[in-house]
């Protein structure tokens, strides 16, 4: 019976750290997904450290190559967010296009993507924005 | 015309299984052979009422009438005839109705399997238990999944199947394939809940599924195989699994089918592992409705879009219905369930299955949560987040390195108890080749501790494997070892293709290589070896479909391996374009191009290079697995031998392998 008790507990300890290892593992790899203007504020407030999908849409005229990818900018009507992209973008990345760019933010607080999904259809909605008006323009140099 | 023709056969099977159930529970209560023998029949009008709706469905299908709202979302006059014949399962109503038409079939071939048993209480209750999954199913179709709604405004033509599904023939076959799997694992849960009701949990229940159980388990095994594969191939994203929803979502049944299949043998061995095996064949079944939930209800892309239809909110309560009287009947029958027998020692057969399935219970949990937490996260803290690729590669590793060893050592340990002397007489040649694998992974520039870990287990359980048929060759003679244990070779066969796919998955997990190049006409590029030279592109119409594909010479060390043509197609009804990558196959390494984007304005085009070591394995794999499959069920190619009727709680069969076929 001591036997027995000493196995229980043994059980009981191996599944207490499996599922700590769990935890703690998933809470890592989580990305979450957030508009724009969302994220923005998150990172003016000290956080967005880790991964995330950045929703918004591509403002028109701010698509630039680089040596390595593109250089643009995302807006979702509220604020707008410089974002640096690793590879080539997809077929469909073109101005105005309804992007999810997955990435962290970088010290100098550009978005470094690695990863732009186009979403469309009954799929995914993007963000309503009215594209022309508080996007365009002021942060065309940066 | 058609349309009435399909709602009238749905009609007609949602009669015919109540009233098969009405009769069977009335014969069961009276204990009435005429009603049970008399009820068992509406099996046979349900699978032709589903049949009789499919049919319907195609006909409408093949002469396009766009009059049925299905059919008008799911085909163009455009259409190419294969993929008119596939609308059958391209959305969501045509793919339940594919559902019931499989299920009616599975119970068709059990109630004609039990034909003489048919006034026995356990085969009455599974057979109602099995009209009761066709109805809701049915009564799905009559109501909120309903494929035979018409339009009021006919439209001239069609908008045609998702792109995505249009764009390659193995459309044809994975998902049917997946369907006969998950809708197979309904045969031993009917029988599970029969046991349970009837308080016949010996392991009567568990001979009489066998052959059901593996079926479905052959056949869920090859869908997702075929997944991959489709994934790989079609979608041109590089890999061929991203612990997406989806995938994740006919995985998870897999996992806790594989655990039933093994502590089977355990309970018809040793008599343990009751409530286990019988809370594994309800997880299965409710895990294969659960997928359904996932990937039809649209709650995967958000938790607030399910709703829109009453389909999620059915399959979910269907779902509650299922889990709930699953595990009422398992704490009704608590007291009776306990097993008779008890394990001696840790180092012995039903240790090491009792082990498996620990670690198989373990993965469906990660994949799970993984799976679910997204859903969980957005309903209850309304955040919208994603659970990265990460999370599951670093926790289903080392369970599933785990398994391996578990693989690589069981089938060498003796039941109850051991010595030493077996132990070293069984697996002292496998380790060995093991460890020498693992020197020579180290050696050929291995690092990864996951990685060499992988190909010394393979090299391990393939030398035990060999040597388990070089003892029963011994035994039995070259020719008949297999036919002397089908079972038991049929099963190492299929260990024979886990390896191949754990190896092709450790090798191509992290021995590949990704390159984007950026190339103009007539310039190449060498990625690892392999020099690929953009030569030209042209734009193609074919129905509905444009393709821009490029002309790429790949060669390696002088030698011309051939021009390929990686394509983006796109088609009328999707603004996204659809990546067709091309791949030169090898058995050491597949070079796999795609077209990332068209020639823009100055003719550059990017094209994605991968090179990826052993991919070819995988799908070899897979089809030894299959064959497996086969070999495990060969005894039903014997004559035709009935059996008795299985005896009542507590008798056990003294020898398993020994055993007479069991003709499903």
């Amino acid at each position: 019976m001591k036997g027995r008790a000493i196995g229980a507990a043994a059980v009981c300890a191996v599944a207490v750290v499996a599922i700590v290892v769990l935890g703690v593992v998933l809470s890592k790899n989580v990305v979450y997904f957030r508009t724009v203007s969302e994220a923005v504020e998150e990172r003016a407030g000290g956080g967005g450290d880790g991964r995330l999908r950045l929703a918004g849409e591509v403002v028109p005229g701010s698509i630039t190559e680089t040596a390595r990818g593109v250089r643009f900018e995302v807006t979702d009507g509220e604020a707008t967010a410089d974002v640096i992209h690793r590879g080539d973008p997809p077929d469909l990345f073109k101005e105005g296009a309804p992007v999810v760019c997955e990435g962290r933010w970088s010290e100098s607080d550009v978005f470094a993507s690695d990863r732009i999904l186009i979403k469309h259809g009954s799929e995914y909605e993007p963000p309503d924005v009215d594209s022309g008006e508080k996007a365009s323009g002021d942060k065309a140099s940066a | 015309m058609r349309a009435a023709l399909g709602v009238l056969a749905l009609a007609v099977g949602t009669s015919a299984a109540v009233l098969g159930i009405a009769t069977l529970g009335l014969g069961l209560r009276r204990g009435d052979e005429r009603l049970l023998r008399n009820g068992r029949r509406y099996v046979f009008v349900v699978l032709a009422a589903a049949a009789l709706a499919a049919a319907a469905m195609e006909w409408a299908l093949l002469t396009h009438d766009f009059s049925i709202e299905y059919v008008a979302e799911n085909n163009a006059r455009a259409t190419p005839l294969l993929f008119t014949i596939t609308g059958l399962w391209a959305a969501l109503e045509g793919s339940i109705l594919l559902w019931a038409l499989v299920l009616g079939g599975y119970l068709a071939f059990m109630a004609r399997r039990f034909r003489d048993r048919a006034n026995d209480p356990l085969v009455a209750w599974a057979t109602l238990t099995g009209l009761a999954v066709a109805l809701f199913f049915f009564v799905l179709m009559l109501g909120p999944a309903n494929p035979f709604k018409t339009l009021a405004d006919v439209p001239s033509d069609g908008a045609g199947p998702n792109p995505l599904l249009q764009n390659h023939p193995l459309m044809a076959f994975h998902p049917p394939m997946l369907y006969l799997g998950y809708v197979g694992f309904t045969v031993p849960f009917s029988f599970a809940i029969a046991a349970l009701v009837t308080g016949r949990f010996g392991e009567g229940w568990l001979a009489d599924t066998r052959r059901a159980t593996l079926v479905a388990w052959g056949f869920l095994t090859a869908g997702i195989l075929l997944g991959a594969w489709w994934s790989y191939e079609v979608l041109g994203w590089g890999g061929y699994w991203a612990w997406d929803p989806v995938e994740n979502a006919s995985l998870l049944p897999w996992l806790t089918g594989t655990a039933f299949i093994h502590s089977v043998i355990v309970q018809e061995r040793r008599g343990m592992l009751r409530v286990w095996n019988l809370s594994l064949v309800i997880a299965t079944f409710c895990l294969t409705i659960l997928g359904t939930f996932l990937t039809r209800s649209g709650v995967v892309d958000s938790v607030h879009s399910f709703t829109q239809s009453a389909i999620g909110p059915m399959l979910l309560g269907f779902l509650g219905i299922v889990a709930a009287v699953g595990i009422g009947l398992i704490a009704w029958r608590g007291d009776r369930l306990r097993a008779p027998g008890r394990i001696d020692s840790p180092v012995s057969r039903e240790s090491a299955f009792l082990a498996n399935n620990l670690l198989f219970a373990a993965l469906a949990f990660v994949v799970l949560l993984g799976t679910v937490y997204p859903l969980l996260a957005e309903a209850l803290q309304d955040r919208r987040l994603s659970v990265g690729e990460p999370y599951f590669d670093r926790m289903t590793t080392p369970i599933g390195i785990g398994l391996l060893f578990l693989m690589a050592a069981a089938p060498a340990l003796p039941w109850r108890a051991t010595t030493g002397e077996v132990l070293r007489r069984r697996l002292l040649v496998p380790a060995w080749s093991g460890a020498a694998v693992m020197v020579l992974a180290v050696v050929f520039g291995a690092r990864e501790l996951a990685q060499v870990l992988t190909f010394g287990l393979a090299a391990f359980a393939l030398a035990g494997i060999a040597r388990q048929f070089a003892v029963g060759a011994r035994a039995h003679g070259v020719a008949r070892v297999v036919r002397s244990n089908p079972r038991l070779y049929g099963g190492l066969v299929v260990h024979v293709g886990v390896v191949l796919v754990a190896v092709a998955i450790a090798s191509s997990s992290s021995y590949s290589t990704k390159r984007e190049v950026r190339l103009r006409s007539g310039e190449s590029a060498t990625v690892r070896g392999y020099t690929v030279t953009y030569l030209d592109s042209d734009r193609e119409r074919s129905g509905q479909k444009t393709t821009v594909s490029a002309q790429v010479r790949v060669e390696r060390g002088g030698d011309d391996l051939g021009v390929y043509a990686p394509a983006i197609s796109t088609f009328p009804n999707s603004t996204s374009g659809i990546g067709t990558p091309s791949v030169h196959t090898g058995l050491r390494e597949d070079v796999y191009l795609t077209l990332v984007s068209s020639p823009n304005e100055r003719g550059r085009v990017t094209i994605g290079v991968a090179v990826n070591p052993l991919i070819l394995w995988l799908w070899i794999g897979g089809g030894v697995m299959a064959l497996g499959t086969l070999i495990a069920l060969a005894p039903s190619l014997q004559p035709f031998r009935r059996r008795k009727p299985t005896p009542a709680v507590g008798l056990r069969r003294q020898n398993d392998e020994e055993r007479e076929p069991v003709p499903v």
